[in-house]
């Protein structure tokens, strides 16, 4: 919302403010000014020039010498480019010395004639030439026949003025117009407010004109409409155009003009009718039919949503209440009369039709966030009187006013306040009378109850104040944020710790980023596409993706069910920026539908994924680098779910069939048979979509991880007999997976076995193709006694009958 | 005799002139030896059991009784300072060896080392991490929610019925009329007094991820990070609000940071506020980066609205709270420069790569 400095002076008193300080207290009082500048550059030393004779130039076709009278002194010689000059215009000169926004002005010779100044055009005096009609913007910029020569142009114009723009919060839809701007600053001064007087006029009996109203819908509350006759259709007065340049508002002619003008004065918006468009002069609001169809102001050929309600006769439409006017029944130099619309529209029905049809207007952002019905017949009332004023129309009927707020008493606000409440609210003794005070500024009447309690009777204008709270800040505000001190909060002590399962994020965070890698952050928006690239097909579980509504791009249509694509994403970037060693690790959560479509909230699982691609170890001069492998991925997962608490012997692995997956090189990981994530080396064909050289992923489910941790531990008492070590070297098959045979150590050496662990494997000649060697060392240790060498025999003898009979083992020698 | 006598004056001059001949040779020779090794064979040579010293001793006798004690008093000089030699040689030798050792031991300390990997915290993450560590300290506890979420608790818990104005500050993502995905985490303070009334104190904050419906530029992410807050007691006052907001506007940016409250709207909280603190740039002199005002927009806050704790189950008089909210984004912007909101989901290592550069 754009103001001008001069315009709200009409309505509040100014005197010894400043546009800065106004700016200044308005915006610490919640109604920011998000900016304010002159309405033109500098412009100083331009009159209102008379041009009396307009030659050509002896030397130049395209150039002419104009003489022209500016009240002062001799007539001026100037040459002038314009096409349009001609003799009795009346137009802005730069004299000898003049200031304009684009620098100085001065006498000089053009083509061998010397100019004494310069006509101007309309964006030579810093004007907005997007809004100004075309014929001003391609020359010089006539002004009315009756300007008054010599005048400065910057008082004749109103240049001299100021314009804010007003960042409004949605609740303060009360300051999209002059009037409550200037309400807000008559409270900030303790001033008062002065609007034009609006009384509604009858006709003037002279060619009355009849005109009938009918409201079939209950979502227009009140509808009143008066129709001006003998309109004389022209363009509006320089001033008024002057102001609705300045707050961004196109001039077109005296009528729609003054309807804009004084939608901004008053905040009503109003729409005139030709009233002869209109069959039958019988006006009906309505709701939309099914498919029906309006073409609009602006010349677009609109299908209406049912919901919305139209203005229309008795056989067609003629406009989209609230949003915008009909092609059929705007203005023309050939209307004669018309029908001034000023009425009330509900809100929600007037935002959802300007949002279905993408059509915000002015109207539209003022009626979706409710205007004040106390002014509808005085906007109404206002724009006749204009119209009379500027248009030399005559008011050719009475005011007619329909709509449910017309029989219903409506009942002015009340909110009761408590001194004691306010008080508590904001944490200070602001005192009854300070709360008064306020109210009075804001031109708020109340009845003091008792000195705890007083009602307060909140005019219409302003909507957003309905309880008591709303006038703790309306107190607050005007008596200053700043005073509310500073104090410390009481009560009950709470202890501000983590939730273990926080407090385990933060672990593994840490863990992982010891392990030097990465953090990342990505999008959980995706799109099923990517799943493609991971070579997900049909009936993967992943391939169940909720998806928007209303996505803004091709790529973020659904929620991702997936985080590898993501990762792969990252790793991507930056391997096409030379990164060869990448080494990630996301928090990320994924989105598992119950149903699709997706119906309900889906189930948001939280994963603890990475990707690792290049060396094991950073590079360095001691030549001992090699590349990341599987057994580095499984290492790091194993030592994730140690750090977890997981206990260790209740990992176990199983083939993972993942098409993401490396066949033969990757892994799901169970504990308790409780999946728990995966990892494993990316498939090369992935690898090649993204450009990436070998590369590893792990993904663990994090919801699981949190329900497997240990945090209790009694300690074991430590061992007071000394352990025996033995190492074997068994030759088994090669395909046999060593957990096996650990497990097998584990169910026959006896309780004496404290660890198995493998500390070798070899495979070669020395132990014949399709076997390998599985060095192992076993600690015994009994509590006790000291095992003698005797029992150890046994028990490992033991161990190797059982895995001779199970696998075929045999010792190495 | 006398001749007899004579050979033996003789041969007992003989003796000492040999003697001494010897010792000066050796002394000679010690002085080439460089090594623990010739060191070791001289020493075998002139003072070993059979070394020229002993057959020295050996040889006297032939020599009279008389004469014994004289040849072996120079004999045993002469070994006394021939050791003496010989360990001083020796302890010289090992010196220069051991420096020599040294020397050789020498590593180039300059040489890089086998620095392991090092890992980045996210900007975000860690921006997140200590606000929240600051709002533990005073109590509160972490909340976390769902991405997608109803209208009813994104919007109509939240003061903000359908066809609401307010509801345009936030373009939504939809997944159909009733669900979408959460445009803010506010929704958690909804949740969280269902969850908890009538038990007071309610003392949360929410981080996490939100989404709107915006195209992707510099200032603008279709996904980005709150931090709400929700203090719900007897008796809280926008004063009490200030106080917990300047102490972490201290913690977070400086000991010497001030606040300021400026009205505001949010439909959630009545009456509200903007907060600014000083610019961490200029401290208030007025820079580009806060448009010369000398304070920047962090949060928005207030008073919760009556009717979210009455949605929320607290209807008891005298029962109010205040809450917050803020951006990740812009507050990590804020403290490390950091121009571009795109670059905290792009991801690019050379960037995250410099958080190792400051304490985790």
């Amino acid at each position: 919302m754009k103001i001008t400095w001069n315009w709200l002076g009409e309505y509040v008193d100014l005197a010894g403010l400043t546009a800065e300080k106004v700016a200044t207290d308005l915006t610490n009082a919640g109604i920011p000014v998000e900016w304010m500048q002159p309405l033109s550059g500098q412009v100083s030393d331009v009159v209102v020039g008379h041009v009396l004779a307009v030659e050509a130039h002896p030397n130049a076709d395209r150039l002419r010498v104009c003489t022209v009278d500016v009240a002062k002194g001799d007539l001026l010689t100037i040459v002038c480019g314009a096409k349009n000059v001609a003799p009795e215009q009346k137009v802005p000169v730069a004299v000898d010395g003049a200031m304009l926004p684009d620098g100085k002005i001065k006498r000089s010779k053009l083509r061998g004639v010397e100019s004494q100044g310069m006509i101007c055009s309309a964006s030579e005096l810093g004007l907005d030439a997007k809004l100004l009609p075309k014929e001003q913007t391609q020359g010089i910029f006539v002004l009315p026949q009756d300007a008054p020569v010599g005048v400065s142009i910057v008082s004749y114009l109103g240049l001299d003025d100021m314009v804010m723009e007003l960042e409004l919060t949605p609740n303060r839809s009360d300051c999209l117009s002059l009037r409550g701007v200037a309400y807000e600053v008559a409270a900030l001064y303790d001033r008062s407010v002065h609007m034009p007087d609006a009384i509604v006029k009858e006709p003037s009996g002279i060619g009355k004109l009849p005109l009938s109203v009918e409201v079939a819908t209950e979502r227009c509350s009140l509808y009143t409409a008066q129709v001006v006759s003998d309109l004389k259709l022209a363009a509006s007065p320089l001033w008024m155009q002057m102001r609705l340049l300045a707050v961004g508002t196109r001039p077109i002619n005296n009528l729609v003009d003054i309807t804009n003008y004084v939608m901004y004065e008053w905040g009503q918006p109003l729409h005139a009718f030709d009233y002869d468009a209109i069959v039958d002069h019988t006006i009906v609001v309505r709701q939309a039919h099914a498919t029906e169809k309006v073409t609009t102001l602006d010349g677009e050929l609109r299908e209406v949503p049912s919901s919305s309600i139209l203005i229309a006769d008795l056989h067609k439409a003629l406009g989209l209440a609230g949003v915008m006017g009909g092609l059929n029944s705007e203005v023309t130099e050939h209307t004669r009369a018309v029908v001034i619309e000023s009425a009330v529209f509900d809100p929600v029905t007037t935002r959802q039709t300007a949002r279905q049809l993408a059509l915000r207007s002015e109207a539209s952002l003022r009626f979706e966030k409710g205007i004040d019905e106390d002014v509808t017949f005085q906007a109404l009332a206002r724009a006749a009187g204009l119209m009379e004023t500027f248009a030399k129309g005559k008011v050719a009927s009475g005011c007619i006013a329909k709509g449910t707020t017309i029989s219903e008493q409506r009942q002015v606000k009340q909110v009761v306040v408590f001194v004691k409440h306010i008080q508590n609210l904001l944490g200070y003794a602001i005192t009854q009378s300070e709360m008064l005070a306020v109210c009075k500024r804001l031109g708020f009447t109340v009845r003091i109850v008792s000195d705890e309690e007083f009602h307060v009777f909140v005019p219409s204008r302003r909507q957003d104040i309905t309880i008591e709270a709303d006038m703790a800040e309306e107190f607050a505000r005007l008596v200053g944020y700043e005073r509310i001190p500073v104090s410390v909060m009481r009560g009950q002590l709470t202890a501000g710790v983590l939730k273990p399962a926080q407090h385990l994020k933060r672990t593994l965070r840490n863990f992982l980023l010891d392990r030097g890698l990465h953090e990342v952050w990505t999008y959980s928006l995706t799109a099923p596409k990517v799943l493609d690239n991971v070579l997900i097909g049909e009936g993967h579980p992943a391939q169940k993706m909720g998806m928007l509504l209303n996505p803004l791009s091709e790529d973020r249509v659904g929620l991702r069910t997936l985080v590898l694509p993501s990762l792969l994403e990252v790793a991507e970037y930056n391997s096409n920026r030379g990164q060869k060693n990448i080494r990630i690790f996301e928090f990320a959560t994924v989105f598992l539908p119950k149903q699709v479509p997706m119906l309900d909230q889906p189930v948001e699982v939280p994963h603890i994924t990475g990707l690792l691609c290049g060396n094991a170890e950073p590079d360095g001069p001691h030549g001992d680098n090699r590349m990341i492998d599987f057994y580095d991925v499984s290492g790091l997962v194993h030592a994730v779910l140690r750090e977890a608490g997981v206990a260790h012997g209740q990992i176990s692995f199983a083939r993972s069939k993942e098409p993401y997956y490396q066949v033969g090189q990757c892994a799901e990981i169970y504990s308790k048979n409780i999946l728990v994530g995966s990892f494993g080396k990316i498939n090369a064909r992935v690898t090649e979509r993204y450009d990436l050289q070998e590369s590893f992923y792990f993904d663990l489910d994090f919801s699981v991880v949190q329900k497997l941790i240990t945090s209790d531990l009694r300690v074991k008492e430590l061992p007071k007999t000394p352990g025996a070590e033995r190492d074997l070297a068994l030759v088994v098959d090669r395909d046999l997976p060593v957990q096996q045979l650990l497990d097998a150590v584990n169910s026959s050496a006896g309780r004496e076995l404290e660890n198995v662990s493998v500390f070798d494997v070899y495979t070669g000649d020395k132990v014949g193709a399709d076997r390998k060697s599985v060095a192992l060392h076993l600690v015994f240790r009994a509590d006790d006694r000291t095992l003698t060498d005797l029992e150890i025999a046994a028990r490992v003898d033991t161990v190797l009958l059982l895995v001779k009979e199970k696998f075929g083992a045999h010792l190495r020698f | 005799m006398t001749k007899a006598f004579f050979i033996h004056v003789m041969e007992v001059s003989r003796v000492l002139e040999r003697l001494q001949a010897m010792k000066d040779q050796a002394l000679a020779d010690l002085a080439n030896k460089e090594d623990t090794v010739a060191l070791e064979a001289w020493r075998v040579m002139y003072l070993g059991k059979k070394g020229e010293l002993s057959t020295a001793l050996r040889s006297m006798g032939s020599l009279s009784q008389e004469e014994r004690p004289v040849v072996g008093q120079v004999v045993n000089d002469i070994r006394a300072s021939l050791e003496q030699a010989f360990e001083t040689q020796r302890s010289q030798v090992l010196q220069k060896a051991a420096k020599e050792e040294e020397r050789r031991n020498q590593l180039d300390i300059t040489l890089p080392g086998r620095t392991p990997f090092l890992g980045a915290e996210h900007p975000l993450q860690k921006v997140i991490r200590r606000i929240e560590d600051i709002f533990l300290g005073f109590g509160f506890t972490i909340e976390e929610g769902p991405h997608v979420e109803t209208d009813y608790f994104n919007f109509e818990a939240l003061n903000l019925p359908k066809g609401h104005p307010a509801r345009d500050m936030q373009d939504t993502f939809y997944i159909h009329s009733e669900l979408l995905m959460r445009t803010h985490t506010s929704p958690m303070q909804a949740r969280t007094l269902l969850a908890r009334q009538p038990e007071l104190p309610v003392r949360i904050i929410v981080p996490g991820r939100v989404y709107r419906r915006d195209d992707d530029d510099a200032t603008h992410s279709h996904e980005f990070t709150q931090m709400e807050g929700l203090v719900v007691d007897h008796g809280i006052s926008m004063s009490d609000l200030k106080g917990v907001l300047l102490t972490f506007a201290k913690e977070l940016f400086g000991e010497h940071q001030q606040i300021r409250l400026r009205p505001s709207f949010f439909p959630f909280t009545e009456p509200s506020a903007e907060m600014d603190v000083r610019c961490i740039y200029c401290g208030g002199e007025g820079c580009s980066t806060c448009k010369h005002t000398g304070w920047i927009e962090i949060l928005g806050c207030g008073m919760v609205h009556p009717h979210v704790l009455e949605m929320g189950g607290y209807h008891e008089e005298g029962v109010t709270g205040f809450a917050f909210g803020m951006g990740m984004e812009r507050i990590a912007m804020l403290l490390y420069g950091i121009t571009d909101v795109r670059q905290f989901y792009m991801n690019d290592l050379r960037l995250l790569d410099q958080f190792t550069q400051i304490a985790r």
